[in-house]
């Protein structure tokens, strides 16, 4: 994410006819080109970058440091081949270039494709080195197509002199299989200075080492971003919430050891997992359940409101039941997971239920935001007190048929 | 003026230290491992062990941006004999200087550093120039044996806030 502006040189000389990159040595550099191009405005939206060709008639700006993509691509369209490689000129004009970029805070970087033979004396380079060094200006060195002892040595020369800190970098490309920009993708001219590589150019890697499938969702990013991320997205949430459900398995496993003497803290535990658990029956689908207990949950929170007596005495068959708690939580729990249909669990588990809003009601209660006497607590009261008494009738026979 | 010691800070003045801005510093052509803090900050200035050293050339760029404006007085260049700097250019108001452009535009002063200047002596500037300085480019052009890398000990600048400044005090400057 370093702020950087970026001037790329591109070699348009007579010997980038040569096919020995496929399809042809210009080619790849274009392709390379458009990737860095990528790559930089990406990793930093304030990035600039600009373009411009070191042969032909004379080294030629085609476009200065913009962070406009579109016009960096469109200018290397229609590009002639032809001339000689003049590198000398080509860093110093870049060089200026950046030095007249328009946000002062940013790096300065050039990045050099050097494919044909350099006719320059290493010293002349050094000097040029030299000269960016003290002007913090950082170097990248493709180099490609023609290879000879002394084009090596000297953009090695070059190299070092350019060198600080490791900010510098050179990379040889020899011709063969693989496409130029395949082997800079994985280079420190991508990835940047210690940063690891940005998403594009992991991504760019992973189409790189597969082909079409070797994307991950079989999408390419760089054609559809927002389609790739959204497939992103989904499955990281999918496996979030699969992540979740094992958690609560496990807690609810745990949960089953504890017993009675915890009943309180069960109870929370009952609380949260019917909390997650209806969660979760929301997304299984189970709404008949999620209908009839709602319809239960403000039956007992009515009871529990204006009935104490009967909220004890639901309490009390509670607590009896507490040696048998643990066979019926398992139950409870297992239903609310599961899609199993109401059975008498789904009895034990409402009383669990009651207690459970006895529980919750006097939390209310205590809160101080909540007061009994607001109006619009009377009338969810009131209407709640309809369904009570049915409910009460429900309630009685069974935990009578418990004790028994 | 001249009678002045080297450690004493001249009447009236202060330690233009706290006002730097230390976000906006740059230095061009300075070595990695001695960097422009070693010659600035406190307690690194004091350590003559630490020192700021140029890269490729013996010339050094300094940018130091302020916190508010100032007015400077007078500055400190403590460095060897050898490889002490000798002309030091001092821009003010300048931003982003490059060794290109430091010919552009004529200095606001001009030093040529003396050995004794070179132990800690004051140079006094231009006063009258430097009034209303935002931000202060020093260009060190070369050093007084001409070697190839030339190596800073200390640089201390004094002077007076505008907004602060005392009107007792500025009676005294007057006085020579």
């Amino acid at each position: 994410m370093v702020l950087e502006a970026t001037m790329i040189c591109i070699d348009n000389s007579e010997w980038m006819r040569n096919g020995d990159y496929s399809p042809s040595r210009f080619q790849a550099q274009a392709d390379a080109v458009n990737l860095i191009c990528g790559a930089k405005t990406q990793s930093n939206p304030e990035n600039t970058v600009g373009v411009l060709t070191m042969a032909g008639k004379g080294v030629r700006v085609l476009v200065t440091p913009t962070s406009d993509l579109g016009k960096i691509l469109a200018c290397m369209h229609g590009l002639e081949i032809g001339g000689d490689m003049n590198l000398a000129a080509g860093i110093q004009v870049a060089q200026l270039a950046l030095k007249h970029r328009q946000n002062k805070k940013q790096q300065q970087r050039i990045i050099v494709f050097a494919g044909s033979p350099v006719k320059h004396e290493k010293k002349v380079l050094e000097m040029i080195g030299r000269k960016l060094k003290k002007n913090s200006v950082a170097l990248d060195i493709v180099n490609f197509g023609e290879e000879d002892e002394g084009k090596t040595e000297k953009l090695e020369a070059l190299l070092a002199a350019v060198n600080n800190n490791d900010t510098s970098h050179i990379v040889h490309v020899p011709a063969g299989p693989n496409a130029l920009s395949d082997v800079l993708i994985s280079t420190p001219i991508f990835t940047g200075d210690g940063e690891g590589g940005s998403g594009f150019a992991a991504a760019a890697a992973a189409a790189a080492a597969g082909g079409v499938s070797g994307f991950e969702f079989g999408v390419d990013p760089n054609l559809d971003p927002e389609l790739a991320l959204a497939l992103r997205v989904s499955m990281e949430e999918e496996r979030a919430r699969q992540e979740a459900a094992a958690k609560k398995a496990a807690e609810e496993a745990s949960k089953q050891e504890k017993g009675g003497e915890q009943q309180a803290s069960s109870q929370d535990a009952t609380m949260t997992e019917r909390a997650s658990a209806s969660a979760s029956e929301a997304e299984t689908k189970t709404s008949d359940m999620m209908d009839d207990e709602n319809a239960l949950l403000q039956q007992a929170l009515a009871m529990s409101m204006d009935d104490p007596a009967i909220n004890q005495e639901a309490k009390d068959t509670d607590m009896s039941e507490a040696a048998s708690d643990d066979p019926e939580l398992a139950l409870a729990l297992q239903m609310s997971v599961s899609d199993s249909s109401k059975d008498s669990s789904s009895q034990s588990d409402m009383s669990k239920l009651l207690a459970d809003q006895s529980f919750v009601s006097s939390i209310l209660a205590s809160l101080p935001g909540v007061d009994t006497n607001d109006p619009s607590v009377k009338d969810l009261m009131a209407s709640m007190q309809n369904q009570s008494e049915q409910k009460d009738d429900d309630k009685k026979p069974p935990s009578e048929e418990e004790k028994k | 003026m001249s009678g002045e010691s080297a450690s004493a800070i001249p009447k009236g003045q202060v330690d233009l230290l706290d006002f730097i801005d230390w976000s906006g510093v740059e230095c061009l052509n300075q070595s990695s491992t001695h960097s422009l803090p070693n010659a600035l900050k406190q307690g690194y200035r004091e350590d003559d062990g630490l020192h700021l050293e140029s890269d490729a050339d013996e010339q050094l760029l300094l940018y130091i941006p302020f916190t508010q404006v100032i007015k400077l007085h007078s500055i400190i260049v403590k460095g060897t004999e050898e490889q002490g700097p000798k002309t030091v250019k001092l821009f003010s108001n300048k931003e982003h200087m490059g060794f290109s452009n430091v010919s552009d535009y004529p200095p606001s002063d001009t030093a040529v550093l003396s050995p004794d200047n070179l132990k800690g002596k004051p140079v006094l500037v231009k006063y009258v120039k430097f009034q209303n300085v935002r931000s202060l480019t020093i260009f060190i052009e070369d050093n007084q044996s001409g070697s190839e890398i030339t190596k800073v000990q200390k640089i201390m600048l004094y002077g007076s806030t505008v907004e602060t400044t005392d009107m007792k005090g500025l009676k005294k400057i007057e006085d020579h």
